[in-house]
C-alpha cells in the first residue's frame, strides 16, 4: 500500500522533472544553473550540510577549484552553509568510508561508487530522496544510470559519473611490437594474438594484465562475463547465473593466455592500483578498464597520457556500468536533503560548473574531451549542452577514445550484481586466481564450486 | 629469573661477555689460543679444545657468521642499494650486486612524494605521547596497587591482568567502534593522537612488570619517608622512581617500539592521509610508487627503529627477556 | 574500610585517606582500561548477537551472525590456514630459534655481532619487512628468483600459487620474528648451571644426551611459555595476507583476522566480524589461560629463592 503510493509519487515527480527540463530546453541555457539553484528557502535560517569527496591537498589545482566551487555555491545559495568538507583519495576509501558508515557519521552528502550503492540501500544507510527529487532540475535528462540508485520504486541517490568498460591499451607498446595502435583488437582472438606479440618483446613484458584477488578479480570477472553476454546472478537476484558457457569462456580465455600463450606474466594483481601501476610502468600491453582510468594513469601514476588509448571491450554484448554518485545521510532533515541535492546538482550535473567546467579544466592543462561522464539521455538538453562544451574545449586526441565510443555505442549497460556484490566478488576471486595461478585449473569445477557458494550466500540473504 | 629485570642486559649467572676477552688479547695468535671455556655450556671444554673440537668450532663459527650475515644483513643491504638503482636496473636479470652509481635521488623523491617528514613526525608524536601517558598512568597505577594496596586492589589487578589473555587484535572491531564514539562522553577520537595514546596506556603487561618491581622495593625505605611526612606522590617521585630506573627503561622502550611498529591499530584509527603513521602511509601508497622509490621509503622508515636499537640495545634486549619470560 | 571498624579513628582516617589516594593514582589506568579493554571485550560479545547498521537501534538476532560466518565460503579456509600458518610458524619460528640459540650459546666469538644481527629484522616495522619481501618474492625482478636463476634452479611462484603462498607468508613472518625467540632462549640457556653439565659429563653422557637431559629440562618452562606465546601471536596473523596476497590465490592465505577485517570493512557487516572475533577470542583464551597458569607456577617455584 505504502510502497505503491511512493511509486506513484515518484512517477509524478519524474514527469514533473521531465516537463521542467523540457521547458528549460527552450529557455535561456546559460541562465539556467543559477535559476536551478535559486533560493527556494531564501530568508529562512541557513541550512548546514557537510560534504565529502574533496580532492586531496596534494592535488593542489583541483583542490583549489573545488574550494572555489564551494564558495560560489554558497554565494548562489545564501541559505546553505557547507560547514564541513572532507577529503579522501580515492573518494571511496574502504577504511575511511566504512568507518564513518559504521558510526553513522557520513557527511550529509556522501560519495558512493556503484558497487556499494545496492548494499547501502539494502541496509537503510541512505535517505529516501524521492519526495525531494524536484530539487534536481535536470534529473529527468539523466539516462539509465539512475536505475542503480532505485529500489522498490524509491530513489536513494543521484549518479554523477558513468561509463562502460573498455579495453585500455598502450599505444607505444603496440607500435614497438609491430601492431597498429590505431587498430586495436576487436575480438578475444585478436587480443590473444596481440598479447603474444607484446609478451614476446622480452622478459618482463606482459601482453594482457588481469586482477585475481582482493575483490577486484570478481569485479573484472563480472565485467568480462557481461561482455560475453552472460550474467552473474539471475534477474530476481536469488541464484548464481555464471556457471554457463559465457562464464567458462571468460576463464578459458584467461587460461589460454596465461598458460598456453604465456602472455600474462606471472605477477599477481590484487589492488586496483596494482594493475594501474603495471600499466603506467610501460611494459603491459592491455587490460580491461573504463575510459576514466587514463586520467589517474597520468595524474597519479606518472604515465604519459598520449601513450594510452581505450578501445571497446572485445566482442561485447553488454557492459558493466561503472560509475559513482552521491547519496544522502539517512539522518538528514528534509531541508538538508534539499540543500544536499542542490550541491550535487551544482557541482556535478550543471553544464559549465564544477566537474563540467571544461573551460577551466582546459586552462589548467587537464585533459578535456574524454567521453564521460556518460550520464544523459541521447539528445536531451543537458546532454547536448555538455557534449558541445566538451567538444569545444577538447584537448585530448579524440583517437584515444574513438574506438571505445564507436564500439560501445548502443550496448546495454548493466549494473553490478545486486546488494551483495562485494561478497560475490570475494567468492569469484577464487576461480579468477585459480586460472591465473594454477596451470591445471579445472574451469568447470571452479565455476560449479563458486556457483554453490553464491547460491548459498543469496539463499541466506533471502 | 625474577632478577632479570633488575639487571638488564645480562641474565643472572652469565659472566661478562665471554666473547670479549680473546679479541682484546690480539688477533694474530688466534688459531693457537685455546677457546675460552670459563663459561661451561653443553659442549665440554676438553672436547672443545681438542684438535678436532677446534676444527669443528671454527667451522661452525664461520658458517654461522656467514649464514647470519646472508640471511639477516644481506636483505637490508639489498634494500639500501636497491633504492639506488633505476627501475630498469631493478628489472635487469641477473641483477648487479652494486648499484651502478651512488645516488640518493630515490630517497629524496620518496621523502617528497610520500611526505615522509610528516609521516615520521606523526609517528614520533604518537610514540612520544604514548610513552608519556603509559609512564604517567601505569606507574601511578602499579604503585597504588603495590604499595597503597587499596580496597578491591586485588580485583582491579586481576581485571587488568585478565586483559593479557585477550590479544588486542581480537577486540579490534569493538575497540575501534569505541574510539570512534566514546561511550558516555560521545567523543570521536579517530584521527587524533588520543586514539593511540590512551589505548597504549591500557597495557596489563606494563602494570604487571611495574607492580612486580615495586613489590621488591623494601617497605622500610618507604615507611621511613612516610614518617618524615612525605606524601605518597612525593614518595613515588623521589624514592620509588629513582630506584626503578631499570624497569622504567624497559617499559619505556617496549612502549615506544610497540607504537612505532604497530600496524593494525593505526590502520583503523588514523584513516586520514595527514594523520597516518609511517607504516600505514607507506603501505597504503606502496602500490602507486615506482619500485625504487618504494624501496627508498622502506629504508627511511626503518632508520629510526634501527637507530633506537643501536642506542638502546641493552634495554631492548632486557625488555625482550622480561617480555618473553613473563609476557 | 570494612576492616577499619573499631580501630582508633586516626588509623581509620588514614585508611580512608590511603584508599582515596590509591584510587586517585589508579583513576587514569581505570579509565583507560575501562574504555579500551574491558568495555570492548564485553561489547564484542554483545555485537556478535546483534544486527546493527548504526542508524536504527540494534536488533537481537541470536546466533544468526555466527551462522552467517560459519556458512561463509572462506570460513573453513580461514581457520585451516590460520591453523596451518600457526603450525608452520611454530616449526620455523619455534624450533629453529631453539637450535640457533643452542649453537650461539656454544660460540665464544662474534657473540655481540650475532645477537645484534639476528635481532635486526625484529626492529624493522612489520610493514617494512612485509613490503620488502613483496619485492623479494616478485616472480620476475625479485631477489629470490634471481638467486634461484643464478643457481640454475627453476623459479618458484612464491605468493602467486596456492601451493606456496602460505609458506611464503610463514617465511616472512619467521624472518621478522626469529630474533626475539633466539635471544630469549639464549638468555634462558645462560641460566643453566654449569655443574649440571659437568655432572652429566661425569656420568658419561654425550653431547646430544646432555642437551636432552640437561638443557631441555632446565629450560622447559621457558620453552612451554614461548610455545603458548607463539601460538597466541601467530594465530592473529593479519598483516602478511593483508599486504601481500589479499587472502588469495584461491583463498589459500585468508586468515581468521583477515576475514574479520573483510567482514567489517569490505562487506559492511560489523556483526559478522564480531562473531568471528568471539570465536577467535574463545580459542585464544584457552592458550592464554594455559600460559598464565604456567607463568604463575613459575613465580611460585621461584618464590622461596
Amino acid at each position: 500500500m505504502r510502497r505503491s503510493g511512493y511509486r506513484e509519487t515518484m512517477g509524478a515527480l519524474l514527469v514533473a522533472g521531465l516537463g521542467l527540463s523540457a521547458a528549460a530546453c527552450g529557455s535561456d541555457e546559460s541562465a539556467r544553473p543559477t535559476q536551478g539553484t535559486g533560493a527556494t528557502a531564501a530568508g529562512n535560517a541557513p541550512v548546514s550540510i557537510s560534504i565529502n569527496c574533496v580532492p586531496p591537498k596534494t592535488n593542489k589545482a583541483e583542490r583549489q577549484n573545488f574550494e572555489d566551487d564551494m564558495a560560489e555555491f554558497q554565494k548562489l545559495n545564501p541559505d546553505i552553509k557547507i560547514e564541513k568538507a572532507s577529503d579522501a583519495f580515492p573518494c571511496y576509501e574502504p577504511r575511511t568510508f566504512e568507518a564513518k558508515l559504521a558510526g553513522g557519521r557520513l557527511e550529509t552528502v556522501f560519495y558512493a561508487n556503484f558497487p556499494n550503492v545496492g548494499r547501502l540501500m539494502e541496509s537503510g544507510q541512505a535517505a529516501d530522496i524521492t519526495p525531494y527529487l524536484d530539487t534536481v532540475k535536470t534529473y529527468g535528462d539523466l539516462n539509465g544510470s539512475t536505475e542503480i540508485f532505485k529500489k522498490d520504486g524509491k530513489v536513494y541517490g543521484v549518479p554523477t559519473d558513468g561509463y562502460g568498460m573498455g579495453l585500455v591499451y598502450n599505444r607505444k607498446l603496440f607500435t614497438q611490437a609491430g601492431l597498429d595502435p590505431n587498430n586495436p583488437p576487436r575480438t578475444w582472438a585478436e587480443v590473444q594474438a596481440a598479447a603474444k606479440r607484446i609478451a614476446a618483446l622480452g622478459p618482463g613484458y606482459v601482453g594482457f594484465g588481469e586482477y585475481s584477488g582482493g575483490n577486484t578479480g570478481g569485479w573484472h570477472f563480472t565485467a568480462s562475463i557481461y561482455g560475453h553476454g552472460g550474467d552473474v546472478i539471475t534477474p530476481d537476484g536469488r541464484k548464481a547465473a555464471f556457471n554457463t558457457p559465457e562464464g567458462r569462456a571468460v576463464l578459458e580465455n584467461l587460461k589460454q593466455m596465461r598458460w598456453a600463450d604465456d602472455s600474462m606474466g606471472s605477477r599477481l594483481f590484487i589492488k586496483w592500483e596494482d594493475l594501474m601501476k603495471a600499466m603506467a610502468g610501460g611494459r603491459m600491453g592491455m587490460m580491461l578498464g573504463a575510459p576514466d582510468v587514463l586520467v589517474p594513469l597520468r595524474n597519479d601514476f606518472q604515465a604519459r597520457f598520449e601513450d594510452y588509448a581505450v578501445a571497446a571491450q572485445p566482442e561485447a554484448k553488454a557492459l558493466l556500468n561503472g560509475g559513482k554518485g552521491f547519496m544522502i545521510n539517512p539522518k538528514a532533515t528534509p531541508e538538508q536533503i534539499r540543500a544536499g541535492l542542490k550541491w550535487i546538482e551544482f557541482q556535478y550535473l550543471t553544464p559549465g560548473k564544477g566537474q563540467l567546467d571544461y573551460e577551466r579544466a582546459r586552462s589548467q592543462d587537464y585533459p578535456v574531451g574524454q567521453p564521460y561522464p556518460d550520464l544523459w539521455k541521447a539528445g536531451s538538453a543537458t546532454g547536448t549542452q555538455v557534449l558541445d562544451a566538451r567538444k569545444q574545449h577538447a584537448t585530448v586526441d579524440p583517437a584515444q577514445y574513438a574506438q571505445w565510443v564507436e564500439g560501445s555505442k548502443g550496448l546495454p549497460a548493466k549494473p553490478e550484481p545486486g546488494p551483495y556484490a562485494q561478497e560475490i566478488y570475494a567468492i569469484l576471486d577464487t576461480p579468477m586466481s585459480a586460472v591465473l595461478t594454477r596451470k591445471g585449473a579445472d574451469v568447470e569445477r571452479l565455476l560449479a564450486d563458486a556457483e554453490a557458494k553464491v547460491d548459498a550466500l543469496l539463499a541466506k540473504k533471502g | 629469573m625474577t632478577e632479570l629485570t633488575t639487571a638488564p642486559g645480562r641474565p643472572p649467572g652469565a659472566p661478562a661477555d665471554p666473547g670479549r676477552r680473546p679479541r682484546k688479547q690480539g688477533r694474530a695468535s688466534r688459531p693457537r689460543r685455546p677457546i675460552p671455556t670459563e663459561f661451561r655450556t653443553a659442549v665440554s671444554p676438553h672436547q672443545l679444545n681438542s684438535r678436532r673440537g677446534r676444527t669443528v668450532y671454527w667451522t661452525v663459527l664461520v658458517t654461522v657468521v656467514t649464514g647470519f650475515t646472508a640471511v639477516f644483513v644481506f636483505p637490508l643491504y639489498w634494500m639500501v642499494t636497491g633504492a639506488m638503482k633505476s627501475t630498469e636496473d631493478l628489472l635487469r636479470i641477473p641483477p648487479s650486486l652494486l648499484p651502478p652509481r651512488f645516488t640518493l635521488e630515490a630517497y629524496l623523491e620518496a621523502w617528497e612524494l610520500l611526505d615522509l617528514g610528516l609521516l615520521l613526525g606523526n609517528t614520533a608524536l604518537y610514540a612520544g605521547g604514548a610513552w608519556l601517558f603509559t609512564l604517567a598512568i601505569d606507574v601511578t597505577a602499579a604503585y597504588a596497587l603495590s604499595k597503597l594496596r587499596p580496597v578491591l586492589g586485588r580485583l582491579v589487578l586481576g581485571l587488568m591482568l585478565a586483559t593479557l589473555m585477550i590479544p588486542p587484535m581480537v577486540i579490534m572491531l569493538p575497540a575501534y567502534l569505541t574510539v570512534k564514539d566514546l561511550p558516555i562522553l560521545g567523543w570521536d577520537l579517530l584521527n587524533t593522537p588520543w586514539a593511540i595514546w590512551l589505548p597504549a596506556a591500557a597495557n596489563g603487561f606494563n602494570i604487571f612488570l611495574l607492580k612486580r618491581f615495586f613489590d621488591s622495593i623494601p617497605g622500610e625505605l618507604l615507611e621511613a619517608a612516610e614518617i618524615d611526612g612525605a606524601s605518597p606522590g612525593r614518595i613515588l617521585w623521589s624514592i620509588v622512581m629513582p630506584v626503578s630506573r631499570p624497569i622504567l627503561g624497559v617499559v619505556s622502550i617496549l612502549t615506544v617500539v610497540n607504537v612505532w611498529r604497530d600496524f593494525v591499530w593505526p590502520l583503523l584509527v588514523l584513516p586520514d592521509n595527514e594523520k597516518m603513521s609511517v607504516s600505514i602511509g607507506i603501505a597504503s601508497l606502496s602500490a602507486q610508487m615506482p619500485q625504487n622509490v618504494l624501496i627508498a621509503s622502506l629504508v627511511i622508515a626503518s632508520i629510526p627503529t634501527i637507530v633506537v636499537f643501536f642506542v638502546f640495545q641493552r634495554q631492548i634486549m632486557a625488555g625482550l627477556t622480561a617480555g618473553g619470560l613473563k609476557g | 574500610m570494612r576492616g577499619a571498624r573499631g580501630r582508633p579513628p586516626t588509623r581509620r582516617r588514614r585508611d580512608v585517606k590511603r584508599n582515596l589516594t590509591a584510587y586517585g593514582f589508579l583513576c587514569g589506568a581505570l579509565i583507560c582500561f575501562a574504555f579500551f579493554s574491558w568495555y570492548p571485550m564485553v561489547w564484542e560479545v554483545v555485537l556478535s548477537f546483534q544486527r546493527t547498521n548504526f542508524v536504527d537501534p540494534p536488533v537481537w538476532v541470536g546466533l544468526e551472525n555466527f551462522v552467517t560466518v560459519f556458512e561463509d565460503a572462506a570460513f573453513g579456509p580461514a581457520w585451516k590456514n590460520t591453523a596451518l600458518f600457526t603450525l608452520l610458524a611454530l616449526v620455523c619460528g619455534y624450533g629453529i630459534p631453539f637450535v640457533v640459540a643452542i649453537v650461539l650459546n656454544e660460540l665464544r666469538h662474534a657473540r655481540a655481532y650475532l645477537r645484534f644481527v639476528v635481532y635486526l629484522p625484529v626492529m624493522l616495522p612489520p610493514a617494512v619487512g612485509v613490503l620488502l619481501f613483496q619485492w623479494f618474492y616478485d616472480p620476475e625482478a625479485g631477489l629470490f628468483n634471481q638467486i634461484l636463476g643464478f643457481l640454475h634452479l627453476p623459479p618458484l611462484d612464491w605468493l602467486n600459487s596456492s601451493d606456496t603462498a602460505l609458506i611464503s607468508l610463514v617465511v616472512v613472518s619467521t624472518w621478522m620474528n626469529l630474533g626475539s625467540g633466539t635471544l630469549i632462549y639464549l638468555a634462558a640457556l645462560q641460566t643453566v648451571p654449569s655443574e649440571l653439565y659437568e655432572a652429566a659429563e661425569l656420568d658419561g653422557a654425550g653431547l646430544l644426551k646432555r642437551i636432552r637431559h640437561v638443557t631441555i629440562p632446565q629450560t622447559r618452562l621457558i620453552l612451554l611459555v614461548m610455545l603458548l606465546l607463539q601460538i597466541v601471536a601467530t594465530m592473529q596473523v593479519f598483516i602478511e595476507p593483508y599486504l601481500l596476497t589479499g587472502g588469495g590465490p584461491e583463498n589459500s592465505t585468508v586468515s581468521v583476522v583477515y576475514l574479520m577485517y573483510q567482514y567489517a570493512f569490505n562487506f559492511g557487516n560489523v556483526n559478522g566480524g564480531n562473531a568471528l572475533g568471539v570465536m577467535l577470542m574463545l580459542v585464544l583464551m584457552v592458550f592464554s589461560a594455559l600460559y598464565l597458569r604456567l607463568s604463575r607456577d613459575d613465580t611460585k617455584e621461584e618464590a622461596p629463592r
